[in-house]
């Protein structure tokens, strides 16, 4: 981190601070300036250019299905899905319902790992920060959450080791499956299969259930509002002394519920497709989705329309082209030189109906209409309500996974025979663990001619556009007071808040002396 | 059961070494009881191949260990580093090695890291996987100065 002063003619003193996020991502690197301590102006850059869409041209249909996944090493199972859907509606074929369970239950299993590790093992170690050295909660948070040996960050990392087990059993690979194909899934899971499944959702459940909640998932579906969290959070110690109750008294006595803004505009894809026939409702009256999808302008919802998705590559080091471009039109054309005032960054600028819009967890509950969150964003997002919907999104899972896990019939049909794709124009959209994701692919005599991705930290982490509108987390930075220079851990809340992950593809172990990034 | 374990991103040519071995290995007849495992971008996820076995050999892409084409063989502790390594999406060998005495379930098996330096010409591939099953069947115990031979020989 460097530290430079600006502007020091000006009667407040501006700072400027560089900030690279390493303990998030090596590839991300947060710029701000300070004006009498707080956060005036704010730049996300992605430091890495990936071209994968640029690999996927010229090769076969189905190459998205194996190389989409390895972009990413924790949400694989995501890009597979939207790789599958994709082609799915380019062959026109809606795959059976037992292949769209197991499709779920696959993807629901990576975000239980992803929600609870985010949480536990990378926000929650900032709990830790010497900042709150003498705050009466830090030396419990340090028992929880202390890299590497907390007694929460232990159990997380042995109870959610467990559950991806759900997709090895059902993809018959472990990781980076790719048995997910247009027309269904390649594999017809046994009797014995869903059984373990089943022991494996009941075993995690279980442990949630006591050591996260400090409740049962029906106790805390009764909050609604609130005035029932402070209730809930009152009523025993069970829930106090949980993680959930723990994260909430830490995070409200320092000022969390106070920071991370931004602008107000969430957009959901769409959270897992419902079968047909099942059981399973949706909360919010959906007939296609569990969670359904949508764009949400401050208590102003409406269903999503992929028409108005658009990217923007005005300050992104790309070769520009006015405004914003649908995926089917988009390129990805690396521009590296030239214009470094403007371009700072190799993440596009995404965009629904020309306006940024915040992805994840918290815009699911708002665009679905969750009675809780309704009411907590009357007073605005923050980073608490940011990082609690991604810590009780498990809650709305389980269930639904259950259910799902009991209707399978091992005897059933699992594909639909895809005739060979040879053209074709698709696209593929799925929520994430990080939140919105979309392939979009276009296949002209046979080979891929055009594969544009837009993911979830695409749309959070983006760029300025061309109307050179900041980005969702830079817009939530804007306001952060920053205590000190040196050690912005607030700045660190707020764009962890998001989940950021912009590549999760170098995994090199570094020199002998340099392997420990350093903290914010 | 002994396990060689590659890590590694095959569409990056700076991470992809280890698995690029594992190209190399699944191509060769591997002496029994030797398991080898596309460990890919798993991470922590990979805890599972640390169980029920005697021996596991992780190979890796490294960087800050010498020349391009350096082969290093670390212990776990060399490996992991000194400082306890905050999880993120980046973490990887590192982070599973520093955590896994705390979160292994049955007796830690012995760990070697084979770290391949730099992006690898075909040759170093190759004697990275000659090493994987050399240490994989026989261990390296006892051969004290095998770390600086071996480092030295291939860079």
């Amino acid at each position: 981190m460097t530290a430079t002063l600006n502007h020091p003619a000006k009667r407040s003193v501006t700072r400027t601070l560089d900030i690279p996020l390493n303990r998030v991502e090596g590839d991300l690197s947060i710029r701000v300036e300070l004006d009498s301590g707080r956060v005036s102006e704010a730049w996300s850059s992605g430091t890495m250019y990936r071209g994968i869409e640029n690999i996927l041209l010229g090769r076969g249909p189905l190459d998205g299905l194996v190389i989409t996944p390895r972009i990413c090493g924790i949400c694989s199972t995501a890009h597979l899905t939207a790789a599958s859907k994709a082609l799915d509606s380019i062959s026109g074929i809606q795959p059976p319902p037992d292949a769209i369970r197991v499709r779920n239950l696959a993807l629901m299993a990576e975000l239980l790992q992803s929600d609870v590790r985010q949480t536990f093992l990378t926000f929650a170690a900032d709990f830790t920060n010497g900042a709150y050295q003498r705050h009466p909660l830090h030396e419990e948070a340090l028992r929880r959450y202390a890299p590497m040996k907390g007694e929460t960050a232990i159990d997380v990392i042995r109870q959610t080791r467990k559950i991806v087990e759900i997709v090895a059993i059902l993809g018959g690979q472990w990781p980076h499956s790719s048995y997910m194909v247009p027309g269904g899934v390649a594999g017809v899971p046994s009797l014995a299969d869903l059984l373990q499944c089943q022991h494996l959702l009941a075993g995690y459940r279980a442990w949630y259930e006591r050591r996260i909640l400090g409740c049962s998932i029906d106790r805390w579906g009764e909050v609604r509002s609130g005035a029932d969290l402070d209730n809930w959070l009152h009523e025993c110690a069970a829930h106090r002394d949980s993680d959930l109750g723990f994260f909430i008294r830490f995070a409200r006595q320092n000022g969390l519920d106070r920071i991370g803004g931004g602008h107000g505009n969430f957009i959901s894809f769409g959270l897992l497709d419902l079968p047909p026939g099942t059981e399973v409702r949706s909360r919010n009256g959906s007939t296609t989705h569990l969670m359904g999808g949508g764009f949400a302008r401050g208590a102003h919802i409406t269903p999503f329309d992929p028409a108005n998705v658009t990217e923007h590559v005005a300050h992104s080091w790309y070769v520009d082209y006015p405004a914003g471009r649908h995926p089917f039109e988009g390129e990805t054309r690396p521009y590296a030189t030239g214009e470094e005032s403007q371009k700072y960054s190799w993440a596009k600028a995404p965009r629904y109906a020309d306006l940024p819009a915040e992805t994840g967890p918290l815009a699911e509950m708002v665009v679905s209409r969750n009675p809780l969150f309704a009411d907590l964003l009357t007073s605005g997002p923050s980073v608490l309500t940011r990082q609690l919907a991604r810590l009780v999104r498990p809650a709305e899972l389980m269930p639904a996974m259950q259910q799902w896990l009991s209707e399978i019939c091992p005897d059933g049909t699992f594909y639909d025979p895809a005739s060979a794709i040879t053209e074709g124009e698709g696209f593929g959209t799925v929520d994430a663990a990080r939140g919105a994701l979309g392939h979009w692919v276009r296949i002209e005599g046979g080979s891929i001619q055009r594969y544009q991705i837009i993911t979830p930290t695409a749309w959070n982490g983006s760029p300025r556009d061309s109307g050179h509108v900041r980005g969702p987390w830079e817009e939530a930075l804007i306001g952060t007071p920053v205590a000190d220079p040196e050690n912005p851990v607030e700045v660190g809340h707020v764009v962890r808040s998001f989940d950021p992950c912009l590549v999760c593809t170098v995994h090199a172990l570094r020199g002998r002396c340099s392997l420990a990034c350093r903290d914010l | 059961m002994k396990r060689i374990v590659c890590v590694g991103n095959r569409y990056k040519p700076e991470d992809a070494s280890g698995v690029l071995v594992y190209d190399c290995l699944a191509a060769t007849r591997l002496p029994p009881d030797v398991e080898v495992i596309d460990g890919g971008l798993a991470g922590l996820d990979l805890l599972r191949f640390v169980e029920k076995t005697d021996r596991v050999v992780f190979v890796d892409a490294v960087s800050g260990f010498g020349p391009p084409g350096t082969i290093v063989v670390l212990t776990r502790e060399e490996a992991m580093g000194r400082t306890p390594v905050v999880y993120s999406h980046d973490a990887g060998l590192a982070y599973l090695l520093g955590v896994l005495q705390r979160v292994v379930d049955g007796p830690l098996p012995e760990i070697r890291v084979i770290g391949i330096e730099g992006v690898a010409d075909g040759r170093v591939i190759r004697a990275a996987a000659d090493l994987c099953i050399e240490i994989a069947v026989d261990g390296d115990a006892g051969e004290h100065g095998r770390l600086d031979q071996v480092a030295g020989a291939s860079s």
